[in-house]
């Protein structure tokens, strides 16, 4: 059993890695998203050529071995050098499809292993992988999958049910669900503007995040040191739409007021805001009318890093997290690339530039499909 | 840990629809589903519930009959109720519906109502519709067999005062001979509506909690899996 804390409220990130668009690691991903690079380019994995958008963020040179799914090396990038992991740790992933491109093969009646296809195929792997005992559970709350699976791994944490989780974020870039969002008429054909003007609809990414969360006195044990820590962590359903967010923002006003009772802050204490911005119409306008409702016309530092790296579906929350936490280290909030000219109505400051982060916290939300909303809260060491 | 008291249980098995009050007995197997339509749930005209697929009207349809087993299917103002349910194949059947009208062979025009219900979380986002339930929503994909992740999920919820009411359960349905190489051991939705014990609740099905190694217990005795913790709800002693 886990170790009970007197202390609540402190989740350490110990160890942070990503693999986007943009590249490899998170280090790469942090420097050309500083530099305002995309990663949204020409789709080369399948014939886009049917579809009015053709575009998407997707990585490079990810190549299937033995008809299995590209899924595969891309946690094999993504767990390069990761660990090692303390013993007892225990897995939390997210993903929204999984192995969806074996899903394909197998319709088009190509070779390909269906025990992959439920996400329990990549999830036995995952243990295998990492050498750990027990499988753990993927958890899929649309496109907030992985912002719920952090707040889950940190509250397990906090209520002394692990020492430590390690939290695995995965999906790909697939003609599945590109024919979905585009049947939907929300693909940008010019790639996503997030927060901007002219902004018409989203860019699709793929990539993955791995989080390793620990209990601060665990850590301490081992000498492992923190990165920073989750404070704060909420969810709330909208119960207004399937695929369209409620325009009051009622559902991401809850999750973000439960975010900051847990953290035990207020509005003021948030220095920065990393918003899902997926650049559709409908979702950038709720995100700002949400934080309006909780921040007042506080002219908060905010950015998008989907028009960098695409809307990663069931990896987003967690890239962000990561992202989200080097950028408080750093105290620069990366630029939202594609914004050009404030939206109507944002009082929020959004720069194609970055900028400046005075003060320790960082706020990071997601949204998605069935109206469900996440906020999660990083903190820095104050020094 | 607190325990968290049943309050109502609705299922669709493959022997039909059923709620804990009036059934004495209850089996979940790896049978084929009978199609559910609307009039075996609501006895009134539904906008949404003839346009779901299949398995969004068997999540909707065991989550309907769970509140009305509870006496909270009717409300007037949102409530923060959370769901959480645990799947093996999610939505596949739903996926091979709409990947069929994105195949040349199947039309090539993808469909985008059937896109909108191809994640297993959606009938989650139309139960919150249907009933106004604001809280936590989520589905857990779980290699385990006991089929009971959704319920330790949601007890562990509630005893972090996440919300003081959830939904937790189980949703399968059968996929296309393509897929047989998928195996289910349960098959259906099923979901028990849980209350926090600090909220002073009506005649119920006994209390659940979890063991210190995380097993699932009915008035503090473990279960082994869904069909054994649902029996032992349905005998336990209560008023209807």
């Amino acid at each position: 059993m886990a170790e009970r804390r007197a202390c609540l409220n402190e989740v350490l990130i110990t160890a942070m890695a990503s693999v986007t668009g943009l590249g490899p690691d998170l280090d790469t991903t942090w420097r050309r998203l500083l530099a305002g690079e995309t990663a949204v380019r020409p789709i080369a994995r399948f014939d886009a050529g049917r579809y009015p958008a053709r575009v998407a963020s997707w990585v490079e040179g990810l190549e299937s071995r033995g008809n299995r799914s590209l899924l595969y090396p891309l946690l094999e990038r993504l767990l390069d050098g990761f660990g090692p992991l303390p013993p007892g740790c225990r897995l939390v992933t997210a993903t929204t499809k999984g192995c969806i491109d074996t899903f394909e093969r197998v319709r088009k009646g190509l070779p390909g292993d269906v025990a992959d296809i439920p996400v329990s195929g990549p999830l036995t792997w995952l243990a295998s992988r990492l050498g750990l005992n027990d499988p753990g559970v993927n958890i899929n709350g649309a496109c907030a999958s992985s912002t719920m699976a952090v707040a889950r791994a940190a509250a397990m944490i906090e209520s002394g049910r692990a020492d430590a989780v390690l939290v695995v974020c995965m999906d790909l870039v697939s003609e599945f669900v590109f024919s979905g969002f585009s049947s939907l008429q929300a693909l940008d054909p010019a790639g996503c503007r997030p927060f901007d003007r002219s902004r018409s609809g989203l860019s699709l990414g793929e990539g993955g995040a791995a989080l390793l969360m620990m209990n601060p006195a665990a850590a301490r044990r081992r000498g492992i040191p923190g990165i920073g820590s989750v404070a704060g962590w909420g969810a709330a359903n909208d119960a207004t739409h399937v695929t369209a967010p409620a325009r009051d923002g009622c559902g991401l006003i809850q999750a973000v007021r439960r975010a900051m009772a847990k953290a035990s802050i207020g509005p003021d204490d948030i220095a920065a805001i990393n918003a899902h911005g997926t650049g559709t119409v409908y979702n950038d306008a709720m995100e700002s009318t949400a934080f309006e409702a909780v921040f007042g016309s506080r002219r908060i530092p905010l950015n998008s890093i989907k028009g960098a790296i695409g809307h990663t579906l069931g990896a987003a929350g967690g890239i962000e997290v990561a992202v989200g936490m080097r950028s408080l280290t750093e105290r620069t909030l990366p630029p939202t690339a594609g914004f050009h000219e404030p939206m109507e109505k944002c009082v929020f400051s959004v720069s194609p530039f970055p900028q400046a982060i005075d003060g320790i916290y960082l706020m990071s939300t997601n949204s998605g499909f069935g109206g469900i909303n996440a906020a999660i809260i990083l903190k820095r060491d104050p020094e | 840990m607190t325990g968290s008291v049943v309050a109502g249980i609705g299922w669709v098995t493959a022997n039909g629809p059923g709620r804990g009050r009036e059934a004495r007995e209850f089996s979940m197997t790896s049978g084929p589903i009978p199609p559910v339509n609307r009039e075996d749930v609501f006895p009134e005209p539904n906008l949404r519930f003839g346009r779901l697929p299949q398995y969004s009207r068997l999540g909707l349809a065991a989550v309907a009959f769970a509140l009305r087993d509870a006496g909270m299917e009717h409300w007037k103002t949102k409530r923060p109720a959370g769901i959480v349910a645990s799947t093996r194949a999610g939505c596949l059947q739903t996926d091979i519906e709409y990947y069929n009208t994105v195949l040349p062979e199947g039309g090539g025009l993808p469909s985008p109502n059937l896109f909108s219900s191809t994640l297993p979380t959606c009938f989650l986002g139309e139960a919150a519709i249907q009933f106004g339930l604001t809280g936590p929503t989520l589905i857990v994909d779980d290699p385990a067999e006991d089929a009971l992740s959704g319920v330790r999920m949601a007890l562990e919820s509630l005893s972090w005062g996440e919300c003081g009411t959830m939904l937790a359960g189980h949703i399968d349905l059968p996929p296309a001979p393509a897929f047989r190489g998928i195996r289910l051991r349960h098959s259906g939705a099923l979901f028990l509506v849980l209350e926090s014990a600090r909220i002073p609740a009506g005649p119920g099905y006994g209390t659940l909690d979890l063991s210190e190694e995380g097993a699932v217990r009915h008035e503090g005795i473990e279960v082994a899996g869904l069909n054994t913790l649902v029996r032992a709800c349905l005998a336990h002693p209560r008023s209807s």
